[in-house]
Formats: structure tokens, C-alpha cells, sequence
């Protein structure tokens, strides 16, 4: 586990609950080489907030994009080469408001990627904005009289549009966060993965510790999970919504792999002359 | 050198096989072994409207359409009123009289014999191969065989009704116009043919695209032959979603390029200039159109110069080069996805409507194009921002035993965020020694072309306004100097010294001179006049060559 930390100075805020994430994390990639993923195989990507900060202190390679835009580089990598494990995280700002027609989308898809939603509801680094997330009456620098948008409900929505592995957890859960995430990325196709995680100077662990509940059973259909995420509470983790379906890549080229087996140049420029022989 | 042009002009209503009579009319001439230059004109619909198609063709070379034509077929009075002034001296008009009469030319009664038909007016295109066939000498046994391969759905039906199309109009038209052969049968493709070939011929693995005219039909040619070449071609969601992915692709070492026109490259901005810090090697084909915003979405122009020269937000290197002929596309397009990986920077391939969408008679040397190679780590210590004397680090793709972290944030050598004073100037320093790697290596390039004239004006464009000027030279018989930057970012100054003072003009499509602003201010050219366009549409080689004879007396 150790060799997965950068020498990277950590400058979270004392308690944050990304740092739970970042434990999690570590503790499931072990886990994962255990079932016979290569971590050479891992990737990551990160938006821009707090969140993405794990991308410097995880000693694994990626990308650290641009805010919003972290799924989109997720989608290419695994549509380049898809034998990668490509794990994206994002913010509920990054990737539920800059970056929210890209979430859907790789959904909609269906891309074998894993997201990890760090949901503080908070702007935080950018000092305590409402987020796509926040409830009514969030008093930030933006919404002085107190924000009077209803939130999304992340869960729910991400069923809706086509994630095939959805659920929520907590960063004050370790062992129920590392599960979590292992399921996901061993899942073929999108994984949705929301954590809700306290940031310091906006709320507290009390706020969360005594609403936490879980789900008594894992939904058996789309509809019987659309039903429970819309109907519980916010604080309720568990599996909301698993399905089996192709995974984009396969769609898009069967099991070809554009880098792996890229044809040599030879080889292309006998197919251009042929083309050319037609027009 | 004989330039023995003959021009067909062909127009209608948008579905009635305008375009597509274009297309068999180019290939009539090629297989005659002659030139052929096809330029369509089109609007932004899907039905109605006035399309036509002009295509020149000539015993020897030819870059450009003529817009006087010897014969024009109109479909409707829409296309007769169009074109009352396209008709060169002596040429042939042939009219709908159906639609109208009292007009000067032949006219058939095009509707009424096509009525007869079940797929109606889906066949006056055939109606307007039949004439021209007729026109050029062609036997009717030829004609039905060339219309047997080129409309394969109802041949039975379409032959006949060429054939009493060109029994219709054999008085006025009957070998008018017999045309010698060339010297060789051609292909003919569009400049976005040429730009999606080259692109696989220099190692393209991925590309990512959301339709925008005139950039779409690369996306459409590369779907098609994704499989064929093992490609992986993506409609995303809009074009910030194609710029990010095709980055995340490179990241993990795939040759990516993307494509769009001036509003879909403002989305993109964003993400050049994430490969700009990451260095990302990237290839984006900005092809032109009239602006501002959705501006003239079928048109051509040469007004995002100045936004391509300086795209994205920050101080990167930015490699901008433009083709000047559907040719050079191909072999510019291969170059430019070797020259993004060699430097590890975002590449703009700078086009037009007027190059993307026309389609001309090629020689092409396809084994000339280049191959992308990056510099690769070979054992040691992985740095991904390790600091070179040329600033070029080395690569390595994921799956590795080595860390590989690419940063959208400043970093230091391994990939990390920093915001040390230190690290921050040095990684600016780092970047900045690849311009001058990268004119280093341009000075040993073919960066420039010249053709070097008798006259003591030079004549200086870019991009396919150089096929216009070089058609416009041929009519005109003509010679001053042409000259032609092919890189526009870095320019070679080099290569332009000798000008400076000099008596130089611009032709270019901008109505503010961007090009002619370029030159005066990277290469301190003297500039007397800049002959400009911007209507959308592209020169005509007669009236360009009226302009700069004026400008040489």
C-alpha cells in the first residue's frame, strides 16, 4: 500500500474526507492485483477541485485534465487501448456541473470506466460555492440570500441515463468504500461510484455519522432501482443498480485494440492505393 | 502546353442529383485521361433551394472551377437566372421548358419526360450527363454504359431516359465541344479525402469529431474505413468532449487528430491548450467557412488565421500549416501528425471549404508520406517532463512499470503539481527550447513553394486560394513570383528574407488582410496591395487575373 503514495506534499484540510478516498483507494488496489488486475494496467484521470488533488498523491499514471473534462479523457484512453483500467474522479462540481454532459454521456455509452464522485456538495477550493448537489439554503459567496436550486439526485440520474453499476458510499466507511470500489472497476461497463465526504471548514462528520444508512437489498431491475434512489434519502449507500450490457469499445470494434494491434504502415499504404484504384 | 478548358456547369434544386452530375461529368473527363477540378456550391439544406456543381477539366493541369461555363444545364428558372452571367462566349444553355420559356438557349422539357418515371426528379442529374455526353461527342453506347456504373439503382429506367434526353438536344449540342484526351487516367478526391489519407498513411490509430460543415465528411470517410484500417472513429458530444478525448487517447499513445470549423474549434481552444502544458501530441484540421459565429456554414473563407495562430489560453508552441492543393493535403497531413509527436505539441492543419469539399485529378506519390515516431524512454529513470536540451522529453505509454503522469496543472519533471517559483520558470523554459528545436528542423523541410516568375511583383497566398492564383497565372499567361508558405506557425522567415523589399502583393480570403498582417509583421515583407475575397465564395481565375495584371502594369 505504501508505494501507492507519491512524495507529494497532501494539502487537504486536516479531517477532509478525501482522505478516506485516497485510503480506500490504496487499499483496493492490492485487492484488485489479488484478483489478477496488473496495477501497471490501472490509469487514472482527475477533474480540477479538491478531489483531483489525488492524482498527484497516487503513485499511479494518468492524466490530471481539465475541470469538467476528466470522463472525456477517461473515454479516449480506454477507446485508444482498451486493455487499460481507466478510473476517473471527479467533484460534484466538476463533474455534475462543468463536466455533466461528459458524465452522461461516457453513461449513456456505457464506457468501461470507473468514476469516483467526491460529493462534498461544495465549491470547496474555490471557496464555498452551492454545488449541483447542495441543498436548498446553502449560504456561499454566490448565494448570499441562501441557494434556492433543488440538487440532483446523482444516483437516480446516472441509472436513468445508462450507468450499468451505480451506488453510493461514504468516506467514513473504509471498508465499505474499498469494496465498493473494487466491485466497480471489476464492472464491464460505466461505474458510478458517489461518496459522500465531508469538506472541513463547510460541514462537520456529525452531519453525516448519525443520517447513514444502508440499503436492505440491492435493487433487481432498472426500474426497482430508479424507485429506491428516488425515493430514499441521501445518506442511503448500498448497490443501487447493476446491469450487464456491452461495453462501448465493443461496439465501437469488437475486441480489436487500435493500438495494440495497429496495422503497419506497409499494410496501409497497400489499402490507400486500393482506394484509390475506385475513385 | 495546351490549357484547353472546357466547363460544365450543372444546376438545380437540392435532390436532384446536382452534385452527383457533377461527380460523373469529372469522371467522364478523367477517364479521357484529362484534368478535372470540381467545385460544389451548395446551401445549408436539405431540400430546394439552388445547388449547382462546376466542373473545369483540361488536357493539362488545372486547380481551379471557371465560372464561365460552355455548357450550363439549369433545372428551374431559379438556376437560369443564377447563372445568366456563367455562360463563357460562345457556350451552350439548356433550359427547363418545362419551368419557363422565352429564354435564350435550348430548351427541353426536362420535367415532363422525367414525369414518366417513377423516381421523377431524382433523374434530371442523368438528363444533365446525357447533354453533356452529347455535347462532348460521346457516342450513346458509351453514355449508357458510364451511366450504367455510375447510377446502379433503376438502370434500366435511367438509360432511357438519357437516351431520349440526348436524342432531344442533339441539334443544338451534337459534338460542340469534342475534347481532346489527356495524357492519363486519374483518381479524383475532395481535399478531406486527401487530409483523411494522409492522416492514416502517417499513423493515425483514433479520431474524434462532431459534425460541422466543412470539416464532417473526414469524419464520414474515417468512419467508413475505420474497420478496414483498425481505427477507432468516434461522433462524441460535442467538440469539447473530441479535443479531451483525443488527448486522454494520445496520453495512452495513440496518433489522435480531430476536426471541425471555426465554432466547433472555440470549444476546442480549452483543450489545445491542455495539450499545450501537458504536451500532448495533437492534430486538429480546422477547416475555414465564412464568420462570425454559425457565419456561412457551406462557404468558403480564410478568416481564422489569426484565431488558429493563437489558440488556447497561455504561452505554448502552436505548430499552424496549410495545404495548398489537395495533393500537398495528403502529404501535409502525414508530415504535420509526425512533426506533433516529434515536438510533443498541439498541430492546427489550417484548410478551407474551398479545399475540404472540392474534388480534383491527383498524382500522388502515396509512399512520400511521413510516419509518426515520438523520441521513446529507453531504460532508467522515468521522468515525463524530464528537461532536454530541446526540450523534448521522452515517451512512454501505459501499460508500464514506470509512473507516467501528464499534468494540466504547471508541474515539475515527474508530472506533480508545483507552484514553485523555481519549477514553474524552468518547465516555461523547458517548452520554449522546442520552438527552436522545431525551426531547426523546419529549415531542413520543405516549408515554402516558390515558383519563381519572370515579373518583378511576387505574388504571395496560402492554402487552396494558391490553387485560385496558379490557375489565374495560366489563363492570364502571366509570371511574377509565387509564393506560398505552407507553415504559417513558426513562419519561415527564413525562406523570406529575400523579399523584404521587394515588390509584394496578397491575395488572400479575409476582408481584414490577416495573412498579408502575418507576413508584414514576422517577416517585415513590404506589402503594396492585398487582393481580398469575401463573399464566400472562391476566386475565379478570369477575374483574378484582370486583378493582378492591373496590380503588375
Amino acid at each position: 500500500m505504501d508505494n501507492l503514495k507519491t512524495n507529494a506534499e497532501v494539502t487537504w484540510c486536516p479531517g477532509c474526507g478525501n482522505f478516506g478516498i485516497f485510503t480506500a483507494l490504496r487499499n483496493a488496489i492490492p485487492k484488485l492485483e489479488a484478483k489478477g488486475i496488473n496495477r501497471k494496467d490501472i490509469v487514472i484521470t482527475a477533474g480540477i477541485g479538491c478531489h483531483a488533488k489525488i492524482f498527484d498523491y497516487l503513485n499511479l499514471s494518468g492524466l490530471y485534465g481539465l475541470h469538467g473534462r476528466n470522463s472525456s479523457n477517461a473515454e479516449g484512453i480506454k477507446l485508444a487501448n482498451p486493455d487499460l483500467k481507466v478510473i476517473t474522479f471527479s467533484g460534484d462540481g466538476n463533474g455534475l456541473g462543468e463536466g455533466l454532459a461528459h458524465t452522461i454521456f461516457a453513461a449513456k455509452r456505457n464506457q468501461d470506466i470507473t468514476m469516483i464522485l467526491h460529493n462534498n456538495g461544495v465549491y470547496a477550493l474555490t471557496t464555498g460555492q452551492f454545488s449541483p448537489l447542495t441543498d436548498q439554503g446553502w449560504k456561499g459567496p454566490t448565494t448570499p440570500g441562501g441557494s434556492f436550486e433543488d440538487p440532483f439526485n446523482a444516483i437516480s440520474l446516472l441509472i436513468e441515463v445508462g450507468a450499468t453499476f451505480v451506488a453510493r458510499t461514504y468516506a467514513g466507511d473504509i471498508k465499505h468504500l474499498t469494496e465498493t470500489i473494487v466491485k466497480a472497476i471489476e464492472h464491464e461497463g460505466f461505474s458510478f461510484i458517489e461518496v459522500l465526504q465531508p469538506a472541513m471548514p463547510y460541514h462537520k462528520w456529525e452531519e453525516y455519522k448519525d443520517k447513514i444508512e444502508f440499503l436492505d437489498k440491492e435493487p433487481v431491475s432498472k426500474e426497482d432501482a430508479l424507485n429506491v434512489a428516488r425515493n430514499s434519502h441521501r445518506f442511503m449507500l448500498g448497490v443501487f443498480h447493476q446491469a450487464s450490457k456491452k461495453a462501448y469499445h465493443k461496439g465501437l470494434y469488437g475486441d480489436h485494440n487500435p493500438i495494440t494491434k495497429r496495422l503497419s504502415k506497409s499494410t496501409r499504404l497497400e489499402k490507400i492505393r486500393k482506394i484509390l484504384e475506385s475513385k | 502546353m495546351v490549357h484547353d478548358v472546357f466547363t460544365f456547369l450543372v444546376g438545380g434544386k437540392a435532390g436532384e442529383g446536382v452534385k452527383k452530375a457533377g461527380s460523373v461529368a469529372a469522371h467522364i473527363f478523367s477517364s479521357m485521361g484529362r484534368q478535372v477540378f470540381q467545385m460544389d456550391d451548395y446551401m445549408s439544406l436539405i431540400r430546394g433551394g439552388h445547388n449547382f456543381s462546376v466542373v473545369s477539366t483540361s488536357s493539362s493541369g488545372i486547380t481551379s472551377q471557371y465560372m464561365k461555363a460552355n455548357l450550363v444545364v439549369n433545372f428551374d428558372k431559379r438556376s437560369c437566372d443564377t447563372h445568366d452571367n456563367d455562360i463563357a462566349d460562345g457556350g451552350i444553355v439548356i433550359f427547363n421548358s418545362d419551368e419557363q420559356d422565352n429564354v435564350d438557349g435550348i430548351g427541353i422539357s426536362l420535367s415532363s419526360e422525367a414525369e414518366k418515371y417513377p423516381m421523377k426528379k431524382l433523374m434530371y442529374g442523368v438528363g444533365a450527363v446525357a447533354i453533356l455526353s452529347s455535347t462532348i461527342g460521346m457516342s450513346i453506347d458509351q453514355m449508357n454504359q458510364n451511366i450504367k456504373n455510375q447510377y446502379p439503382r433503376g438502370i434500366e429506367d435511367n438509360i432511357k431516359f438519357a437516351d431520349s434526353i440526348y436524342d432531344m438536344v442533339k441539334k443544338g449540342c451534337q459534338n460542340k465541344y469534342p475534347l481532346e484526351r489527356g495524357n492519363k487516367e486519374r483518381p479524383i478526391i475532395t481535399g478531406n479525402d486527401a487530409i483523411s489519407l494522409g492522416a492514416i498513411a502517417g499513423g493515425l490509430d483514433t479520431y474524434f469529431g462532431y459534425p460541422m460543415t466543412p470539416a464532417s465528411s473526414i469524419l464520414h470517410f474515417l468512419a467508413r474505413q475505420a474497420k478496414n484500417f483498425g481505427l477507432a472513429v468516434v461522433h462524441a458530444e460535442s467538440e469539447l468532449a473530441v479535443i479531451n478525448m483525443a488527448i486522454g487517447a494520445a496520453f495512452a499513445g495513440a496518433k489522435s487528430m480531430v476536426g471541425t470549423s471555426g465554432g466547433g474549434f472555440a470549444l476546442m481552444t480549452e483543450g489545445i491548450s491542455l495539450a499545450g502544458i501537458t504536451e500532448t501530441p495533437i492534430l486538429c484540421v480546422l477547416s475555414m467557412r465564412p464568420g462570425p459565429a454559425t457565419g456561412v456554414p457551406t462557404y468558403t473563407e480564410q478568416a481564422d488565421l489569426n484565431f488558429a495562430l493563437s489558440a488556447g489560453h497561455g504561452d505554448f508552441l502552436r505548430i499552424v500549416a496549410s495545404p495548398g492543393t489537395v495533393e500537398e493535403a495528403y502529404y501535409l497531413t502525414a508530415e504535420m501528425i509526425d512533426l506533433v509527436w516529434k515536438f510533443q505539441t498541439p498541430g492546427i492543419l489550417l484548410t478551407e471549404k474551398h479545399l475540404s469539399e472540392s474534388s480534383m485529378t491527383i498524382d500522388l506519390d502515396i509512399d512520400r508520406a511521413k510516419w509518426a515516431e515520438p523520441k521513446m524512454h529507453n531504460g532508467g529513470e522515468y521522468k515525463r517532463y524530464k528537461d532536454m536540451d530541446d526540450g523534448i522529453s521522452p515517451m512512454l505509454f501505459p501499460p508500464s512499470n514506470e509512473v507516467i503522469k501528464w499534468n494540466s496543472y504547471e508541474h515539475d519533471e515527474i508530472g506533480i503539481t508545483t507552484e514553485s517559483a523555481d519549477v514553474i520558470a524552468k518547465m516555461h523554459n523547458k517548452r520554449n527550447k522546442k520552438l527552436n528545436a522545431l525551426i531547426e528542423h523546419l529549415k531542413t523541410q520543405n516549408t515554402i513553394n516558390i515558383i519563381r516568375g519572370e515579373h518583378p511583383t511576387n505574388i504571395f497566398t496560402y492554402g487552396s486560394t494558391y490553387m485560385s492564383v496558379l490557375e489565374a497565372i495560366n489563363y492570364g499567361i502571366i509570371n511574377p513570383t509565387i509564393v506560398q508558405p505552407i507553415y504559417l506557425s513558426p513562419l519561415p522567415v527564413w525562406e523570406l528574407e529575400e523579399f523584404k523589399n521587394q515588390d509584394n502583393i496578397v491575395i488572400e480570403q479575409s476582408i481584414t488582410g490577416q495573412f498579408a498582417s502575418l507576413l508584414k509583421e514576422k517577416a517585415g515583407l513590404n506589402i503594396r496591395k492585398v487582393i481580398r475575397r469575401y463573399d464566400g465564395r472562391p476566386f475565379d481565375p478570369i477575374e483574378l487575373s484582370i486583378k493582378i495584371k492591373e496590380e503588375l502594369e
